[in-house]
């Protein structure tokens, strides 16, 4: 770099992150050194390039609120299905146990209850690879 | 908005009241979307990276330290999701479609034809060569250049030591000039 004044040194004078006396110390050395000069001028030029850049996004966009707040309160809703579904299905088994009803019905409905929950079990499981190994699943448009 | 409210909001939001996250989404959406549309240069991955990060900052509110700012919290977040996408296959740095989605500053239309002219073909320029520097240097120059970034906020986002920013700014404005100078030797 040119002169006594180091990269970084420069950086944060162009970006005014130099206490006065550092400030005072690097224009001191900017007088007096006309490679310097031109060092800052580049970087200054390039900075002046970005104001040109500097750009507002269109206020037709629709803001995301909608979607995040959809993400963020959908966890509530499914835990509170779950407790509820949890609840009555223990309620239901109870009920069902302690019924004066033939034993043999009661083993009998208790394997097609529990067949059916296997069954649901495992395609949800499949549905569930199918959607983890899909390599397209990102892709939107 | 106030860092008082702030952290009230912050703090509502910790003990699971969703409503309370609303106003810290609006007040954070059009700095993030301007920083995501830089980063990742099409307004379409920016929106989703901008959502899926807020939904990351939300998921993981409860670590968050009520001691510090917010903001520079959510853009560290931001920016890591602008990285991931960038790095998985779900986007890439395309500024192809950037012009016609972003509106023009005030007073472009009084700068006449030609000048509007020359300062869309150095937009361009400059858009491209933020797309050869590479992600890491242009994303400490979006931040400074762009948003306006102090070095303790960017050290923060970038989570370097504060002595690292200058260093970094540098070797990232010397990379943007070399790519600028070499775009201009190609297209005389």
């Amino acid at each position: 770099m040119a002169g006594r004044v180091s990269s970084d040194d420069l950086m944060r004078y162009l970006d005014g992150e130099l206490s006065p006396e550092e400030r005072s110390r690097v224009e001191a050395e900017l007088r007096a050194s006309t490679e310097l000069q031109r060092e800052v001028a580049i970087y200054r030029g390039l900075k002046a390039d970005f104001q040109e850049l500097s750009f507002h996004p269109s206020t037709h966009h629709k803001s995301v609120w909608d979607r995040v707040n959809t993400r963020v309160t959908r966890p509530i809703g499914w835990l509170s299905v779950v407790a509820g579904v949890a609840v009555w299905m223990t309620y239901g088994v109870y009920v069902f146990a302690t019924s004066p009803v033939d034993p043999w019905e009661k083993l009998a409905t208790g394997a097609v209850a529990i067949g059916i929950l296997m069954l649901f079990a495992s395609v949800i499981w499949e549905r569930y690879r199918e959607w983890d190994e899909d390599p397209y699943r990102g892709v939107h448009r | 908005m106030q860092p008082e409210l702030e952290r009230e909001l912050v703090r509502k939001c910790k003990s699971g009241d969703a409503k309370f996250y609303e106003p810290l989404v609006r007040a954070y959406e059009p700095v993030g979307l301007r920083l995501a549309i830089a980063m990742m240069g099409n307004v379409e991955d920016a929106q989703d990276a901008l959502q899926e990060a807020f939904i990351k900052t939300y998921d993981t509110l409860h670590r968050f330290d009520l001691r510090r700012p917010f903001g520079p919290w959510f853009f560290q977040i931001l920016r890591n999701q602008c990285r991931d996408m960038l790095r998985s296959r779900k986007a890439r740095f395309n500024i192809e479609a950037l012009d016609e989605k972003v509106d023009q500053r005030p007073g472009d239309a009084e700068r006449g034809p030609e000048r509007t002219r020359q300062r869309n073909a150095a937009r361009e320029l400059l858009w491209k060569g933020l797309e050869r520097i590479g992600t890491e240097h242009r994303e400490i120059l979006v931040l400074k250049e762009l948003e306006g970034f102090r070095y303790g906020e960017i050290a923060q986002i970038l989570e370097i030591p504060e002595g690292t920013v200058a260093s970094r700014l540098f070797h990232a404005r010397h990379a943007l000039r070399e790519v600028l100078l070499a775009m201009n030797a190609e297209s005389p």
